[in-house]
């Protein structure tokens, strides 16, 4: 019930007056559908039995204007539901990609992509069925399985008692079913699920999956999993048949109890034909109601199990959001600093102590081994994940303090993992930034030396590029992603391991155009070759998330350390017990 | 290559056809036994409770008014008996289509994916990961009902309408001809609407497509939208195709719900033609007699509903269809490398490869490679040097088969002595014999030990923990608190970029390849843990032959030859000396590298 009260609540106010009327009109047309065999009887009454054709005109046209009245009222009923039901989804659509959007990081490594499909599809359709369909199917139940009996029971009270008793035992029986069921529905929902993101995953690895020829492996894993999921439905149908017999007779037990029990009345004394005529002929809308209803409760699981899952994504707040103390800076100058910055996930420590200052406009490198947090440390800047100790701080202001548009907006990261859009080169590049114009989406590719390969595209920077860059080298896309940064303009320009699949030549190209960029920022610069980080007015040596070296390039050669070990290992100098 | 994004529809290829429907029944009729059954059940289920309203009208005609309570005692249990052969039949029916409805689309499913699989990578890469998901899941949800329930369905109201007819005809023909004459009106309209209906609905894939497409990628790179800060943008994209999903819906809505509505209202106007013909048309100015005429009316909505419940089948049928024709398209979809017929399982190789002239290229019109030729001793070392873009992972490609060659061939030398085309063996012997470490290091959920072990799935765990110890990987993932229990998924969790890496370098070492090829697999790699990996893997190739693309000069010294890729082809080749020596392309390269250093 909560869901339904949720979903009410997201209802614009033009809407639920919408949704109230066609509910309304679902129970009017329902009432009228009872009219016309009334009618009907009426006509056989008097034309046919009475043998007088005088009446028959204005009775068929009564009738004719009852059910097209009737069909034409369902029929709008059934739009304004739809058209309720789409505004719903298409708020829902954009509040819960709008949610996603500002998750944390940890979210997404908790949810996989699968799961999060499943919600924003399979789960929000049956959001959308229960507003367009169960909603008024419920509503055509009840409105019938009402009338009919307040019209037995002033035909005769008594048999109509009789009727009513088997109504608790429906609810009994509804009530014991939805209780088993629910697990199963969860359960089932679970498995859909699971197999949506072994599908995902399978798509999104299947140059893995080639390189290593594991398709039938994959398959076998997918087999599993679909076949997982088709049990757990199967499961759901064995439940539901083993209640299905008894709604069943329950409402066979309408018509038996009236015919038999009615007939029982009648030769006691204590029913007249006539009265039993009118209940024979109206059991139907006594017993359709009921064997709808089985229908109705395993799609109002299946909503429910799916409403539930919506829910939680809609009312997840991501653990980093602006506080309330966050204030609007002036333009970001480009200074960082961390002190004393502790850091941990899960409980294992990745940055310990760490402090430096890097001025607006210099040029600092962080240099380590894999693992030692280097990647860390930008996350922490970008506020990704937050401090467990100690201070980020951006322009003497803890980042915690920024906005978080604003502090992001000042930030130009070339990711190490380089994610690219399904767009092309020039919406890839202006990302961050979409007003750049032509020109500038050129200087700026220019800059990161991708202008000649992008020029050699059969579209050029009209050409779309696969997901993930897919059809470009590793070479290719970190330089689109270096453009993508750079046309951000940013007063922190982050460069995380962004040369590494870039040959010698381009890379000092790169380094040579970063001197001279039109517009003012500081550079952060992660990489493992010599050549990349040696220019930088300060050095960072990362070791197991703490600072073992900090100094320029002269002064980490004197002291010996990785840095010195890394500089002779690339340039072949001899060196003893460097490589222990 | 012509490139599909987010928000662009996809044309489908291939109009309806006929063979859709052979197709689809192809799935069916493994289960024709179960069906048949079903449908006998349904038949026996209607026949008992057909004998019902007989009974009742018996109980109400004569033992009610002979008071006989013995009698109505009797009736009740004959009919309670009925009800229950009747449920019986029902529940057997539901249990066994429920069934063969979940059997054809795992078959559907299991069918679909299996071709993805064997799909190139040039399909993937042409198209957003969204829109391929969503056929596989979504859309073989959507059909399976309407291939099982829906089939026997229309066949009992086919039936049902079939028998209506008869015992119509059997009444008054003349009346059961103006039952019968709103048919053509109906089916006309039907046909009216079905072209609007099918391209409403065949929108409204494409916009759920299109929304799914774009859904996928904004989760999977959400990290880089929040970065740029770029999320605004994204949310208005997304509200322009969710609007368009809502349109797309709405105006199929409008279509499909005609039909029901015609029906509907033709009954009643058919009814009304009934009476006006039984009374003032036939008897010549005397009325059709009151049991004819009180039968042909009880016949209208007996033979009318099962229209209209026909008319809804074939409504969901015109929307399933829509799904239909994308899940078969996508497996029509051809497989360009595949196994050609004849195809022999490779041999064990002893290392030695040949190209031969070999040309290829991406896209028509362009050529990446031209004339080719290489000849690798078994065991040597090769190092891929050149500019970025310039084919060295295209030569990488075409040795493992990800791309068919448009000329020339490569061949691999047996242990044996024979040589074999690459082009003529099975794809899984050759890629099996291969190791390969691709740039980008894809992890799939699962633990360390999983994804290391996706390498050769029969590795023990310490055989795991051999590999992981060769390349240094051993190390940061015993600091783990879950060690190699530690889960892992595809967006990374706690991983590095460089352990990754080290991790996919495992998985590699793991398959002991006889040809082993490395593409800038240690770019993200420190120098130092990087020499440590060298150390522990060169027992590893010795005996083996490798192709390695990497910049960082140390790796690429170390090797055997060393060839520059550029202009199409191999631009120099020879050992590091040699190349020094001609000062060259490579000879810039490398004063460039240690200059800059």
């Amino acid at each position: 019930m909560r869901c339904i009260a949720w979903l009410w609540s997201l209802t614009e106010k033009k809407g639920k007056a919408r949704f109230v009327t066609a509910l309304v009109i679902s129970a009017v047309t329902s009432v009228l559908l009872l009219v016309n065999p009334t009618l009907s009887a009426k006509l056989v009454d008097d034309v046919i039995v009475a043998q007088n054709p005088e009446p028959l005109l204005g009775l068929l046209a009564v009738m004719l204007a009852v059910k097209l009245c009737r069909e034409g009222m369902r029929y709008a009923m059934i739009i304004m539901l739809e058209k309720t039901s789409q505004e719903n989804v298409l708020k829902l659509r954009c509040r819960l990609f709008e949610r996603l959007q500002y998750q944390d990081t940890r979210y997404f490594d908790r949810n996989r992509t699968g799961e999060l499909m499943t919600r924003m599809s399979g789960d929000l359709d049956w959001c959308r069925h229960f507003m367009s369909y169960m909603s008024y199917a419920i509503v055509d139940c009840v409105c019938i399985f009402l009338s009919t009996l307040i019209c037995f029971f002033f035909t005769s009270w008594r048999l109509t008692l009789f009727l009513v008793m088997v109504t608790p035992l429906l609810l009994l029986i509804t009530n014991l079913y939805s209780r088993q069921a629910r697990p199963l529905f969860v359960f089932m929902r679970e498995k859909l699920s699971e197999m949506n993101a072994g599908a995902q995953e399978n798509i999104a690895g299947n140059r893995v999956v080639k390189a290593f020829a594991r398709e039938s492996f994959e398959e076998e894993k997918f087999e599993k999993r679909s076949a997982a999921f088709r049990d757990s439905q199967l499961n759901i149908n064995k439940k539901w048949l083993s209640f299905f017999p008894f709604i069943e007779i329950l409402a066979h037990a309408m018509t038996i109890l009236t015919v038999f029990l009615g007939g029982y009345l009648i030769i006691k004394g204590q029913l007249t034909p006539g009265q039993l005529t009118i209940f024979s002929q109206l059991t139907w809308a006594l017993a359709n109601p009921m064997r709808q209803l089985g229908n109705l409760i395993n799609d109002f699981q299946r909503f429910q199990t799916s409403a539930h899952k919506v829910m939680e994504l809609y009312c997840s707040r991501p653990a980093i959001q602006d506080r309330a103390t966050a204030k609007e800076h002036p333009a970001m100058k480009g200074k960082v600093e961390f002190r004393h910055v502790d850091a941990a996930f899960d409980r294992t420590e990745v940055l310990h102590d760490v402090t430096f200052t890097a001025e607006a406009g210099s040029t600092l490198a962080i240099m380590g081994p894999t693992g030692s947090g280097k990647t860390t440390l930008i996350n922490l800047l970008a506020r990704c994940y937050d401090v467990t100790g100690g201070t980020v701080l951006v322009d003497d202001d803890d980042v915690r303090d920024w906005k978080l548009q604003q502090l992001r907006g000042g930030l130009g990261v070339a990711t190490q993992d380089v994610f690219l859009f399904s767009d092309t080169v020039d919406g890839n590049i202006a990302f961050g930034h979409q007003e750049l114009t032509e020109d500038e989406v050129r200087e700026c590719a220019r800059i990161a030396a991708a202008d000649d390969f992008i020029e050699g595209l059969s579209e050029k920077y009209d050409t779309i590029i696969g997901e993930r860059g897919t059809g470009l080298s590793g070479g290719q896309k970190q330089r689109i992603a270096l453009a993508r940064a750079l046309a951000m303009h940013p007063s922190i320009l982050i460069m995380d391991d962004t040369t590494s699949a870039l040959d010698s030549e381009t890379e000092h190209y790169i380094q040579q155009q970063l001197l001279h960029l039109p517009f003012q920022c500081t550079k952060i610069i992660i990489g493992q070759r010599i050549s990349a980080v040696k220019d930088a007015d300060q050095i960072l040596v990362l070791e197991n998330g703490r600072i073992t070296e900090q100094g320029t390039h002269e002064e980490l050669l004197k002291n010996h350390g990785y840095y010195w070990q890394t500089y002779a290992l690339q340039n072949d100098l001899p060196m003893e017990g460097a490589a222990s | 290559m012509a490139r599909n994004k987010f928000d662009v529809d996809e044309t489908l290829e291939s109009p309806f056809q006929w063979k859709h429907l052979k197709r689809a029944f192809q799935y069916i009729s493994r289960h024709r036994f179960q069906m048949l059954g079903a449908l006998g059940l349904s038949v026996l289920a209607s026949i008992c409770t057909l004998y019902t309203p007989k009974i009742m009208s018996k109980v109400l005609d004569e033992v009610v008014p002979a008071g006989d309570v013995q009698t109505l005692v009797r009736w009740a249990l004959i009919y309670c008996g009925l009800i229950v052969v009747s449920i019986v039949f029902t529940v057997i029916r539901a249990r066994v289509m429920a069934y063969v409805s979940q059997e054809i689309i795992f078959d559907i499913r299991r069918d679909l994916f299996h071709h993805l699989q064997e799909l190139p990578f040039s399909y993937y890469d042409s198209r957003p990961a969204g829109k391929i998901l969503v056929r596989v899941i979504n859309y073989v949800n959507s059909v399976s009902d309407i291939l099982s329930n829906g089939i026997i369905n229309s066949i009992l109201e086919i039936i049902n309408v079939a028998v209506i007819i008869v015992f119509m005809y059997s009444v008054d023909a003349t009346l059961a001809t103006v039952v019968v004459s709103g048919l053509p009106v109906f089916i006309a309209i039907v046909c009216i609407l079905k072209p609007r209906q099918r391209k409403a609905w065949q929108q409204q894939s494409n916009k759920n497509s299109n929304y799914n497409a774009y859904l996928a990628e904004s989760i999977d790179g959400v990290k880089v939208s929040q970065l740029f800060a770029r999320q605004e943008v994204n949310c208005s994209i997304m509200k322009r195709l969710a609007l368009a999903c809502r349109d797309a819906w709405m105006k199929a809505m409008y279509v499909s719900n005609a039909v029901w509505l015609s029906s509907e209202c033709l009954t009643q106007i058919v009814f009304s033609l009934l009476y006006i013909a039984g009374v003032y048309w036939l008897g010549g100015g005397k009325m059709v007699s009151f049991g004819v005429i009180l039968a042909m009316a009880s016949y209208v909505s007996r033979f009318w509903q099962p229209i209209t419940n026909l008319a809804n089948i074939y409504n969901s049928f015109v929307n399933n269809i829509a799904y239909l024709e994308r899940i078969f398209e996508t497996m029509d979809e051809p497989v360009e490398v595949k196994d050609v017929p004849g195809a022999e399982p490779l041999k064990a190789l002893d290392g030695e490869v040949t190209f031969e002239n070999v040309e290829f290229g991406y896209e028509e019109g362009q050529t990446v490679l031209e004339n080719l030729n290489l000849h690798v001793r078994a065991g040597e070392r090769i190092a891929l040097v050149g500019p970025t873009g310039a084919g060295k992972s295209t030569v990488i490609n075409l040795l493992c088969r990800f791309y068919n060659l448009r000329g020339g061939r490569i061949l691999l030398h047996c242990a044996d002595g024979t040589t074999q085309d690459i082009a003529g063996a099975t794809l899984h012997s050759l890629r099996s014999q291969l190791g390969i470490m691709l740039q980008d290091s894809f992890l799939f959920a699962g633990t360390i030990m999983d994804n290391i072990r996706y390498g050769r799935l029969d590795a023990t765990d310490e055989e795991v923990m051999a590999a992981a110890k060769a390349v240094r990987a051993h190390e940061f993932i015993s600091q783990m608190p879950q060690q190699y229990a530690t889960p892992v998924n595809e967006r990374g969790g706690g991983l590095s970029q460089g352990q990754r890496q080290l991790i996919a370098f495992a998985r590699t070492l793991l398959s002991d390849p006889r040809i082993l090829i490395l593409d800038e697999a240690t770019s993200s790699i420190d120098t130092q843990t990087e020499r440590l990996l060298q150390q522990g893997i060169e027992t590893l190739l010795q005996g083996r032959t490798s192709f390695i693309v990497a910049h960082r000069l140390s790796t690429i010294k170390s090797c055997d030859r060393i060839l520059y890729i550029g202009n199409k082809g191999i631009l120099e080749s020879g050992s590091h000396d040699e190349l020094m020596a001609k000062k060259g392309y490579y000879y810039e390269l490398y004063t460039a590298q240690t200059q800059a250093a």
